[in-house]
C-alpha cells in the first residue's frame, strides 16, 4: 500500500485497502475558511435539526477571504461565524488578518502526518505534502458527515507517480513545475486519482516549495496529492509541532517498497520552461514566451500558492533599487502573520516599498475579490495565485494570469508579461 | 490693515486688497484636490462638453477611499480617474498605493502656507495645520475650478481659540478637539474659520495640529489654521524643495475676531464621541467599561505616523484582548515606511493588531465593517449611523491613545492606566 491507502486503512479500521474500495473513515481535521465556514454552518444549523458537533476541537475556521470586510452583508457573515464558534466551543478560530487558510493551519501545527483533513475548498489537498490525506469536500458532506459523525465516505483513489528529475533552467521555479504539469496532465487528467510526486527533484525541494505539488492536484481533477514522507518532511513537522506542547504524537506513513500504480508519468524538469497560466483556466498552461510582452495593470504575489516568506524574499531581491513599472499595481500579500512579521523583520517590506510595492494584510489577497483584486473590463492581472477564471477578479472580460513568483516579479519592472530569464539576477 | 489669515488669504487669491467677512469673492485657488471620486468630476466634464483645464498644475487626484478596487465597479471607475489623469498629464497623481490625500498631499510639499485649497472633502481644513487655507467643495464644484480656475465664496468670520498649558499623560490634541467639539456643537463654528494661538502651539507637533486643523471641520468650521511657526517651517522645508515658496500668512496684530476662547489644556481629560455625533462627547471615565468588537487606528485625523507610534508604545509587550479586531491603517506610504524602519509596525502587528495597506480604509467603510450590534472604537472623525457597516452598529471616537488602552482590555479604557 502506499501512503494513502495505509491512512485510509488506519482510519476506517481495516488491515487492508485497495483503489475502488469504499472506506468510512475517521476525519481528524476539518477545514473551512470564512465563505465555506459559513455555508456549513447554515447547513448544519438549518438542515440538521437536533445535531451535535461530535469534537469541535478537530473545527478550524480561518477567516482569509475577507482580512477586513468590504461590506456589511460580509460583516454579517463573519459575525455569524463567531456567534457560531462560540456556541458550539470550536476553538480554532482564526480571524481575519490570519493569513492564506492553510497556511495559517499549517504554522499552527494542526496538521500532522497521517491525517484525515476535509475542507471545503479544493486546495486542501495541499496537505498531502506532510504525509497526509487532505481533500476537498462540499458545504453538505462537512456538516453532515464531518460536523455530526467526525467521519467522511471515500472511495480509496488509483495512484498515478509522478516522476520528477533534471535540474530546472535559470529562472524556473517550482511553480513552473507544478503548473507545466496541470498543462500537460489536462484539468481533467487526474480525475479522483491520487498523484504521488516523486523523484530526485521532488526531494531536492524543501517542504513549502514541495506543497505547490500536491495543491495544484485539484487543477487536474485529483483527489489529492502526496509526497512520500522522508527526513525533511519529519524535521518540517517537527517544528511546526515544537509549538504545540498539546499535539499528539504523529504515525508517519510510508509507502511499501511494491506499492502499485495506475501510471508513471516521467519528466525530466531541466527541459521546463517558465510557465504562465493563462485566461480563462487554470490548464491553459504556456510557455510563457507566448504570452510576453502582454501590457498588465496589476501585479500580485500572494495566495496559498504564493505569499510565502521564499516568493516575498524572491521578490525582493529582484526589485531591490528597482522601481515598479509605472503603469503597474503590484500588490503584496504575506501568507500568513508569521511571515508578515519575518518579512518585514528581515527588511523585506523596505525595499518592496521603497520599490512601489503596496503590502496588504496576511490573507487569501486577490483570490475571488473580496478586499482586492477587482479588475476593469479590459484590465490585466499577473499573479501567483491559484485561480484565474473569468469574474473571478472583477469583470468577467478582465484577463488573469497565472505565473512564478520571477515571472511576477519580472513583469512588474517592465509591465508586461515578461520571461524571467532576462532578469540578470534571477 | 486687520485683517485674519483667511481674509488674507481670500483677499489675495480674489486679487483684492481687502476682503470682509460677508463679502463674496471669485477667488482663484492654488490646488484641487479630488479624490477616488475623480470620476464623477471627470464625468461632469464631458457632460458641460469641457475638453480645457485652466491649469493642469493646480489638480491633484489621490485614489484613496477605496484602495484597491472591492468591485468592478470600483476598478472602472479607478481606471476612468487614471485615464483623466494620464490624458491631461496632470502631475499630481497619486494611485491606490499612496494613501490619504491630504496627507499625502502634505508630504509630498504640495500645500504650503497661505495657499487656497479646495478638495472633494470636508477635511480639507487639515491644510490649515500648515497655514494653508483647505476647504471642502462638491465634485460639480471641482469640475468647475478644474475648468475655470475660480470658485465664489463667501468669506468667513473667524474665531480666536487660545490654548495654555499642557496635556496632562495620556490626553492629546484628539481629546482637545473632541472636548471644543463637545462643548460648541458641531455646528458650533458653523462657516466661521478658526485660528489657534497660545502659549501651548509652539509645544505642538505638526500631527497634531493636522489632527485639530482636521477636526475643526466637525465643529462646522470652514477653514481652519495653526499660524506657521518655527515647527512649520522645519516640517515643510524639506518637503517644499525650494524655500521661496515658503511664505507665511499670519493674522493682523489688531484682526477682529468674532468670539474668542480659551482652553487650558491642563484641565482636560480623555474624550470619547459617543455614538452617533461627534459632538456627543463625554469624558472617557463616563463610558469606561463598554464592551468594543473592533479598534479600528487610522484616518486623516489619527492615522500618521505619530499616532501609530502612541499606539505601540501601549500595546509594546502586550497583546489586544482576543474578542477585538484591532485595524491599523497607516494615512499614508511614506508613514507605513517610517513604521517600518523604526519598529512601530512590528509591535502593532505582534500586538494582535491586522495592518492594512495605507489609505482611508475602514473609517469611510472601506474594509472594516461592522455586523448588526457590533461596537467599533476609532480613532477617525465620524461616526454617524452606518458609516462602517450594518446601521445598527455603533462608533465611539478616541484618540491613539485611548483605543490602544481599549484594545487592550476589550472594553473602552481610558489610557491614564497606561501612561
Amino acid at each position: 500500500m502506499n501512503v494513502i491507502e495505509k491512512i485510509l486503512a488506519r482510519k476506517s479500521g481495516r488491515k487492508i485497502v485497495a483503489p475502488g474500495d469504499v472506506v468510512v473513515a475517521e476525519v481528524d481535521l476539518m477545514v473551512m475558511h470564512d465563505l465555506s465556514a459559513n455555508f456549513v454552518m447554515k447547513v448544519f444549523e438549518n438542515e440538521m435539526e437536533a445535531a451535535r458537533i461530535v469534537d469541535p476541537s478537530r473545527l478550524v475556521f480561518a477567516f482569509d477571504h475577507n482580512f477586513a470586510p468590504a461590506t456589511r452583508e460580509a460583516a454579517e457573515a463573519l459575525a455569524a461565524v463567531r456567534r457560531f464558534a462560540a456556541k458550539h466551543g470550536i476553538r480554532n478560530l482564526f480571524d481575519s488578518g490570519c493569513g492564506s487558510i492553510h497556511h495559517c493551519i499549517m504554522e499552527a501545527g494542526l496538521v500532522a502526518p497521517g491525517m484525515v483533513v476535509i475542507g471545503c475548498d479544493s486546495h486542501t489537498t495541499i496537505y498531502g505534502a506532510i504525509g497526509a490525506f487532505a481533500t476537498g469536500v462540499g458545504n453538505n458532506s462537512m456538516a453532515a458527515l464531518g460536523f455530526v459523525h467526525g467521519k467522511g465516505w471515500f472511495k480509496v483513489p488509483e495512484t498515478i507517480r509522478i516522476d520528477l528529475h533534471g535540474t530546472p533552467g535559470r529562472a524556473v521555479q517550482p511553480r513552473d513545475i507544478s503548473q507545466y504539469l496541470v498543462g500537460r496532465l489536462g484539468e481533467d487528467g487526474a480525475v479522483y486519482k491520487a498523484i504521488e510526486f516523486a523523484g530526485p527533484y521532488i526531494e531536492s525541494l524543501d517542504v513549502p516549495d514541495r506543497a505547490l505539488f500536491p495543491l495544484q492536484t485539484i487543477d487536474v481533477g485529483g483527489k489529492c496529492g502526496f509526497i512520500n514522507p522522508d527526513e525533511k518532511t519529519v524535521r518540517f513537522v517537527n517544528r511546526l509541532l515544537e509549538s504545540r506542547q498539546t499535539a499528539p504524537p504523529f504515525e508517519l506513513f510510508r509507502n511499501d517498497a511494491d506499492c502499485r500504480y495506475s501510471e508513471v508519468i516521467d519528466v525530466d524538469v531541466s527541459r521546463i520552461e517558465p510557465q504562465v497560466a493563462c485566461p480563462p483556466t487554470v490548464g491553459n498552461v504556456k510557455p510563457v514566451e507566448d504570452v510576453a510582452g502582454t501590457p498588465i495593470n496589476v501585479a500580485e504575489i500572494g495566495g496559498s500558492t504564493g505569499g510565502r516568506l521564499s516568493d516575498i524574499r524572491t521578490l525582493a531581491r529582484c526589485l531591490a533599487n528597482r522601481r515598479v513599472h509605472p503603469g503597474v499595481r503590484l500588490q503584496v500579500v504575506p501568507a500568513s502573520r508569521d511571515t508578515y512579521l519575518a518579512a518585514l523583520r528581515e527588511g523585506l517590506f523596505e525595499i518592496l516599498h521603497l520599490a512601489g510595492a503596496n503590502i496588504f494584510p496576511p490573507s487569501a489577497g486577490s483570490n475571488q475579490a473580496f478586499n482586492m483584486g477587482a479588475l476593469a473590463e479590459d484590465e490585466v492581472m499577473i499573479s501567483t495565485q491559484a485561480r484565474n477564471f473569468p469574474g473571478r477578479n472583477g469583470h468577467p472580460a478582465a484577463s488573469h494570469f497565472l505565473a512564478s513568483p520571477l515571472t511576477v516579479a519580472a513583469s512588474a519592472l517592465t509591465g508586461r508579461i515578461t520571461d524571467p530569464r532576462t532578469l540578470e539576477d534571477a | 490693515m486687520s485683517q485674519t489669515i483667511a481674509e488674507k488669504i481670500l483677499a489675495k487669491k480674489a486679487g483684492v486688497a481687502k476682503v470682509s467677512p460677508g463679502q463674496i469673492v471669485d477667488a482663484y485657488p492654488d490646488l484641487v484636490m479630488s479624490h477616488t471620486a475623480t470620476w464623477r468630476s471627470v464625468s461632469v466634464m464631458k457632460k458641460i462638453g469641457a475638453t480645457k483645464l485652466y491649469d493642469s498644475k493646480r489638480l491633484a487626484i489621490v485614489l484613496d477611499h477605496i484602495s484597491p478596487a472591492k468591485t468592478e465597479k470600483y476598478a472602472a471607475d479607478q481606471r476612468t480617474s487614471r485615464n483623466f489623469a494620464r490624458e491631461y498629464g496632470i502631475e499630481k497623481f497619486y494611485d491606490i498605493d499612496a494613501g490619504i490625500a491630504h496627507l499625502v498631499l502634505m508630504e509630498h510639499g504640495h500645500v504650503r502656507p497661505g495657499d487656497l485649497i479646495v478638495g472633494t472633502d470636508s477635511h480639507c481644513t487639515i491644510y490649515g495645520a500648515l497655514g494653508a487655507l483647505g476647504t471642502g467643495i462638491g465634485y460639480t464644484e471641482v469640475t468647475s475650478v478644474w475648468v475655470t480656475g475660480k470658485l465664489w465664496m463667501r468669506v468667513p468670520s473667524t474665531i480666536k481659540v487660545t490654548l495654555s498649558g499642557r496635556f496632562s499623560p495620556g490626553v492629546s490634541a484628539k481629546d482637545l478637539m473632541l472636548y471644543l467639539i463637545g462643548t460648541l456643537g458641531a455646528d458650533g463654528c458653523g462657516y466661521r474659520s478658526v485660528e489657534f494661538y497660545g502659549s501651548a502651539l509652539s509645544e505642538m507637533s505638526v500631527s497634531e495640529r493636522m489632527t485639530m486643523a482636521n477636526l475643526a471641520m466637525e465643529m462646522g468650521s470652514k477653514c481652519a489654521f495653526v499660524p506657521p511657526d518655527e515647527k512649520t517651517q522645519e516640517w515643510l522645508l524639506p518637503r517644499l524643495g525650494d524655500a521661496a515658496s515658503y511664505q507665511p500668512v499670519l493674522a493682523d496684530a489688531d484682526a477682529v475676531y468674532e468670539r474668542s476662547i480659551d482652553v487650558d489644556l491642563s484641565t482636560l481629560v480623555p474624550m470619547v464621541a459617543c455614538p452617533h455625533q461627534v459632538d456627543n462627547t463625554r469624558p472617557v471615565t463616563e463610558v469606561a467599561g463598554t464592551r468594543i468588537d473592533q479598534a479600528f487606528l487610522g484616518s486623516c485625523a489619527n492615522g500618521k505616523y505619530e499616532d501609530l507610534a502612541v499606539a505601540a508604545s501601549i500595546l509594546k509587550g502586550r497583546r489586544i484582548d482576543p474578542r477585538v479586531r484591532l485595524i491599523v491603517t497607516p494615512g499614508s506610504k511614506q508613514i507605513m515606511l517610517e513604521a517600518m524602519r523604526t519598529g512601530v509596525l512590528a509591535t502593532l502587528m505582534e500586538s494582535g493588531a491586522l495592518v492594512t495597506n495605507p489609505g482611508c480604509g475602514a473609517c469611510a467603510g472601506d474594509g472594516g465593517m461592522m455586523a448588526d450590534g457590533e461596537v467599533s472604537l476609532s480613532t477617525a472623525n465620524r461616526n454617524f449611523v452606518g458609516r462602517m457597516g450594518s446601521n445598527k452598529s455603533s462608533i465611539y471616537l478616541s484618540s491613539p491613545a485611548t483605543l490602544a488602552a481599549s484594545a487592550l482590555r476589550g472594553v473602552i479604557t481610558d489610557p491614564r492606566e497606561f501612561v
